[in-house]
Parts: structure tokens; C-alpha cells; sequence
């Protein structure tokens, strides 16, 4: 076809003509020799023919309507808009149930609360406060996960309140009587014991004082433990002994 | 003020964080978009799915738009091109098996093309008959091959100049008119053969 010629005009030409012919931009001596070349040539005057045909159907073919909630979804897949607008201009607004109005009041409550709970001051005032709670509440034995539904029933709670005051009640009472056998069990013994005898008073006594301190002081002090047992008093000339022997001293000792 | 000033100064607003920009950016071109894609595509669901596609990629890449370099509208038609293309490529296995005589995609239950034909006589609902001879050119269309395709939509649905076009397809606009032109004869063809066929 290139190198075909017909009329003063090759097919190649007729070619780069045809968009323009087909657009009716020829005129002139061009559009004539265009029109002559298409009228003599075998390839080129049905290709011209084709193409207007093809350039007629496809004028049938009309703008399509795309779908109502492209829009929508173009913006809710880019910006994330998922606006009432939107909505209201792709499908019918339907009213919401009562759950989602709730949902919707609850929000409403909530968030100015949840915004000023999320500043850092706050925020740190609230972690210092959980892990306060939750030192305390390790400390005296409560576990969470021992916590139950059931446990928060009001009969529950009731149950739980008389069984502790109970423990408390019967430990206490546990250490009274403990307390009270161990009081009379010493007061038996104080009744069965016999009174010992006091000591002798030394008619001379000897200064060996070396604490400083007055006598009566060091007697007293000495007499502190009212109950211990004295096991004997020397007096300054102790009697002079005399051993008969080895066996009379084993028998004495 | 013009198409092409309006169009830069709202890829501007949206760049600079406009919401409202980029929603009229969306209600501007979705229309057209969408139209390329139904054409070039054949279904319904793969031209929504491909114009979603095509706003995602323009949103992502709105800040290389550069207006010295060419109208935004060019601009938006080759991305669409391109993803066209490529949704091509992916789906090229599946319309390998298929062919003139088997029923539209869209009407899984419609007659194959050839027994339809006949149905292009005039009837006494003419829009009916329109959609019907929409319905068949449209069967044709997708049976183009996609260079000869894009061209012919671009052109002619679109009314797109041919330095566009060949800005678009990247090929001189020689190329573009000769596509073109082969393009509509080939549809023509298509047409002419089904319906001798039918006759």
C-alpha cells in the first residue's frame, strides 16, 4: 500500500489524510486528490469506507452512568470521607435504631471526657492512681482473676461480707482465750508455788562495792528479778569445814 | 476561568491538604473515568473496580502532577491508561477462550452477539433498540486489540485532540491516527462479518 500510487497521491499519504478527511478537515485541492485516490485504489477506498463505518457505531455507543456510590466509595478508599452528605447523595438516609442513637448520646458524653483524659498530665495521674489501686489490692490478697460474675450479685457481696466479719471475729476471739488459759495456767502456778523464804540481812556488811553506785541501789538492783531462786548466801566468816575424807565429801556433794 | 486553571488550582488545594479539593477533583473526573474504563474493560464491575483504582493511584501521586508539563486532564487519562493496560495484561488469559458468539458479561442469561443482530431493526421501543445496538457495538469494541482500542475510545467517545492521545499512548500522533483509523475499520469489519453471519 505504501508504495502505491494513484493519481497524484500515494497510499501512504492517504493514509496520514484519512483521520482529517474522516474529520472533514480536507478541502481543497488536497480533499480532491484524497477522494480520487480512495475512488481508484483497491486498499485504500474500502479502508476509507470501513472507517466511516466503524466512526458511525461507535456514535452509537452513549455516555455510561456510573454507579451511585462510586463516588462514595473513591472517597471512603483515598481520604476515608464517609460523610452523611455522601450518603445522603448516593442512597436513601435511613433512620437509625435505637441502639445506634444511644451509641451515638453515649459518644457524644464520652468523648469530651476521653479528650481531656488523654492529655499527659491526666494521663500520668491516672497510671499512678491504677498501679496505687493495684499495689493495694496485691498487697491485701485480692486477685482479679478471682473475681467473678457471680461474686457481684448483691446476695454474693452479702455472703462474702458475713463470712470475712466472721474470720475476724472468731480470729480475735481465737486470741482471747488463748490468752485467757495462759493467764489462769500462771495463776495456778503463782497459788501452787510456796512463798520462799527472804534472804538474811548481813549484819556487817562489806564495802566491796566497785559499780559507783550507793548500796541500797545495787540491792535493789540485784533484787530485781523478783523470782529468781537464790541459791545461797556466804556470810564474811564462813565456818571453817573440816574434810574427814574423800567419801564423806562425794556423799555431801 | 478555564478547565485547565480550575484543575491546577485544586491538585494545588489538595496537595496542601484540601479535603474538599480533592472531593470536587473526584466529582469532576469520575464520570469520565469511568466511562474509559467500561469501554476499554466491557463490564461494569471491572470499570468500577479500575476507576477506584485509578483515584487511589491519582491521589497518591497528585504532587508529581506538574502543570507546565501538560493539562491535568491528559494527565488523569494516561494513569487511567495505564492501569488499564495492566488490568489487561492480568485478565489476558481469560479472554483468550472467549469469542464473538459467546454471551455478553454482563448478562450471563442474554444471547450470544450473533443471534442478537437481528434485533438491531427498527422496534417500536426505540430506546431499547438503542441499548441494544450500544450492548453489541460495545461487544465489538472489546474485541479490538487493546492499542487499537484506546485509541478509538480516546478519540472517538472521548473527543480527545490526537496530540493528547499521542501524549497519552506515548507513540507520535501519526501512530495515534493511524490507529485510529484501522481501529474503526476493524470494528466495522466485526460488525459487518456477525452480521452477514446472522443473515
Amino acid at each position: 500500500m505504501a508504495a502505491e500510487s494513484h493519481n497524484d497521491m500515494q497510499c501512504n499519504e492517504f493514509d496520514a489524510l484519512l483521520s482529517d478527511a474522516i474529520d472533514k478537515m480536507l478541502t481543497g485541492p488536497k480533499a480532491e486528490a484524497f477522494l480520487a485516490h480512495g475512488k481508484t485504489c483497491a486498499v485504500c477506498g474500502p479502508l476509507l469506507a470501513e472507517a466511516e463505518i466503524g466512526k458511525h457505531w461507535l456514535e452509537q455507543l452513549v455516555e455510561v452512568e456510573p454507579p451511585a456510590m462510586l463516588m462514595h466509595n473513591i472517597l471512603a478508599a483515598t481520604v476515608g470521607i464517609d460523610t452523611a452528605r455522601m450518603r445522603g447523595a448516593a442512597t436513601v438516609p435511613v433512620r437509625a435504631s435505637w441502639f445506634e442513637r444511644m451509641a451515638e448520646w453515649g459518644r457524644m458524653v464520652v468523648s469530651p471526657v476521653a479528650n481531656v483524659a488523654r492529655q499527659p498530665r491526666f494521663a500520668m495521674s491516672f497510671g499512678m492512681a491504677f498501679f496505687s489501686l493495684s499495689i493495694s489490692l496485691s498487697l491485701a490478697g485480692v486477685k482479679l482473676s478471682d473475681v467473678r460474675h457471680a461474686d457481684l450479685r448483691p446476695s454474693a457481696i452479702k455472703r462474702t461480707y458475713y463470712e470475712t466479719s466472721g474470720r475476724v471475729v472468731k480470729y480475735y476471739e481465737n486470741i482471747r482465750f488463748v490468752y485467757e488459759i495462759e493467764s489462769r495456767v500462771r495463776e495456778f502456778k503463782r497459788a501452787t508455788t510456796p512463798a520462799e523464804p527472804a534472804p538474811q540481812k548481813k549484819d556487817n556488811p562489806k564495802n566491796d562495792n566497785t559499780s559507783g553506785q550507793p548500796d541500797e541501789k545495787q540491792q535493789r538492783n540485784y533484787s530485781q528479778g523478783e523470782r529468781q531462786v537464790m541459791l545461797a548466801g556466804l556470810s564474811d566468816n564462813p565456818p571453817v569445814v573440816e574434810f574427814a575424807n574423800l567419801a564423806t565429801l562425794r556423799r555431801i556433794s | 476561568m478555564e478547565d485547565a486553571q480550575i484543575a491546577a488550582l485544586l491538585v494545588r488545594r489538595c496537595v496542601a491538604g484540601d479535603a474538599v479539593a480533592w472531593e470536587e477533583i473526584v466529582q469532576r473526573y469520575n464520570r469520565r473515568i469511568y466511562n474509559i474504563c467500561y469501554r476499554f474493560a466491557g463490564s461494569a464491575d471491572d470499570a468500577q473496580d479500575l476507576t477506584q483504582e485509578v483515584f487511589i493511584k491519582m491521589y497518591r501521586t497528585l504532587k508529581t502532577y506538574d502543570v507546565e508539563r501538560g493539562a491535568f486532564m491528559t494527565w488523569v487519562t494516561t494513569i487511567t491508561r495505564n492501569l488499564l493496560v495492566d488490568h489487561f495484561r492480568k485478565t489476558k488469559q481469560d479472554r483468550m477462550t472467549e469469542s464473538l458468539d459467546g454471551t455478553a458479561s454482563e448478562h450471563e442469561d442474554a444471547m450470544p452477539l450473533s443471534e442478537r443482530i437481528p434485533d438491531l431493526a427498527p422496534t417500536p421501543d426505540t430506546r431499547a433498540q438503542s441499548q441494544q445496538v450500544g450492548e453489541v457495538v460495545q461487544r465489538a469494541l472489546t474485541k479490538l486489540s487493546p492499542d487499537l482500542r484506546e485509541a478509538v475510545i480516546l478519540r472517538d467517545l472521548h473527543d480527545m485532540d490526537y496530540r493528547d492521545i499521542a501524549t497519552v499512548l506515548k507513540v507520535p500522533e501519526g501512530t495515534v491516527k493511524s490507529r485510529i483509523n484501522r481501529g474503526r475499520a476493524e470494528l466495522a469489519r466485526l460488525l459487518q462479518r456477525t452480521y452477514k453471519q446472522v443473515m
